[in-house]
């Protein structure tokens, strides 16, 4: 029994580590380290919840559920959290006199998406993640009309920070 | 946008594809898991225990080894113990609300679980913590006259102050958890606004 939990979760590990971490890496902003210990925290939670898992969703919506919920938990946590100013934001992006085309830095792209609301950096992480209205809806929880006027107003809002973050 | 936004997502997979899975530890995850639940079960059951000890000494204290006579002195000792179990069945219903906390609901009714809970270590905090101290108080200071009829004078007013300076230090535990509890609050509700907006 043990051995068939273990299998299932290595499975899963390998197949969903990297998205995960991905997301784990846009919600920090981009810090390795912290984003590191929130993807751990996460597969602990899947470890935690395995033989709850019963088929009435998609894996990948039951781990993007883990993923969104842990993520926000973690942020009740961590009080200290404070916005990066925008010279540190461009400390971590690469050089600054190098010019690039505008979306050519996943660096930049980390930094942008940390500067939405929580919430905001979930959705429309998991829009570039190419899920859809209704994959979306069932990890927040809102109506799928709703997921779609809130991912049209935080690609706006991306769409804003980017172009700022470049014009500066 | 949507040009733009396409080209985001392709950088995002490629990205992706970037991030190399490093021979995954699993055993070095698996001692982490092991660690979690020992975390989790002190978080669940750690206060449990505490008041289940505190409530075993101070009944085998009242029944061997201060069996107290007078009447005002058994009410003050029953307020004490009651202050107790009241505040472990307290806290069973806490741990029964803390884990309705669920990773696997959606974002929204994780959110909604996550404010009940904190409203109600809020309760907890403001109004029966201070219920509990009080009842725990009067019961202290009810057994006192008795005490002192087996006690020397001084001995009996040192342990009063120095409940006084515990109860001191117990107010301002409590001032602390209850900021805690509300900024908590404050932001989960943030949250649910924002998931709802």
């Amino acid at each position: 029994m043990r051995k068939s939990k273990n299998e299932a979760f290595e499975t899963m590990y390998r197949q969903h580590h990297s998205m995960v971490l991905q997301m784990c890496l846009g919600f920090v902003e981009g810090d390795k380290d912290t984003a590191n210990d929130l993807s751990q925290e996460i597969f602990i939670s899947v470890w935690n919840n395995l033989d709850k898992f019963r088929g009435a969703s998609s894996y990948k919506t039951w781990i993007y559920r883990i993923t969104v919920n842990t993520c926000l938990q973690y942020v009740k946590k961590d009080r200290k959290e404070t916005p990066l100013s925008k010279s540190e934001i461009e400390n971590q992006t690469t050089d600054k006199d190098e010019e690039k085309p505008k979306f050519d830095d996943i660096p930049k792209l980390y930094s942008a998406i940390g500067q939405l609301k929580k919430i905001d950096r979930l959705i429309i992480m998991m829009v570039l993640e190419n899920q859809d209205y209704i994959s979306i809806s069932e990890v927040i929880g809102i109506k799928p009309i709703n997921v779609r006027v809130k991912i049209h107003r935080i690609k706006k809002r991306l769409e804003k920070i980017l172009k700022n973050n470049t014009d500066e | 946008m949507s040009s733009d936004f396409k080209e985001l997502q392709s950088r995002w997979a490629s990205s992706k594809k970037n991030i190399e899975l490093s021979a995954a530890n699993f055993d070095n995850l698996y001692k982490k898991i092991k660690h979690k639940e020992k975390e989790n079960y002190v978080f669940y059951y750690g206060t449990i225990t505490t008041l289940l000890i505190t409530l075993i000494v101070i009944s085998l204290f009242f029944y061997y080894v201060a069996p107290v006579q007078e009447t005002l002195s058994r009410i003050g000792a029953g307020l004490m113990i009651f202050g107790l179990v009241f505040r472990i069945f307290v806290e069973i219903i806490s741990i029964y609300k803390a884990k309705q906390i669920n990773n696997l609901d959606t974002t929204l009714k994780a959110a909604e679980n996550s404010i009940k809970f904190h409203q109600f270590r809020k309760t907890i905090h403001q109004v029966i913590a201070p219920i509990i101290i009080g009842l725990y108080t009067v019961g202290f200071y009810m057994i006192t006259p008795e005490f002192s009829l087996y006690m020397k004078f001084w001995n009996v007013v040192l342990i009063d102050i120095s409940y006084v300076v515990i109860g001191i230090i117990l107010f301002i535990i409590i001032r602390k958890g209850v900021k805690k509890e509300m900024q908590k609050l404050q932001d989960i509700m943030r949250l649910k606004n924002d998931i709802t907006e």
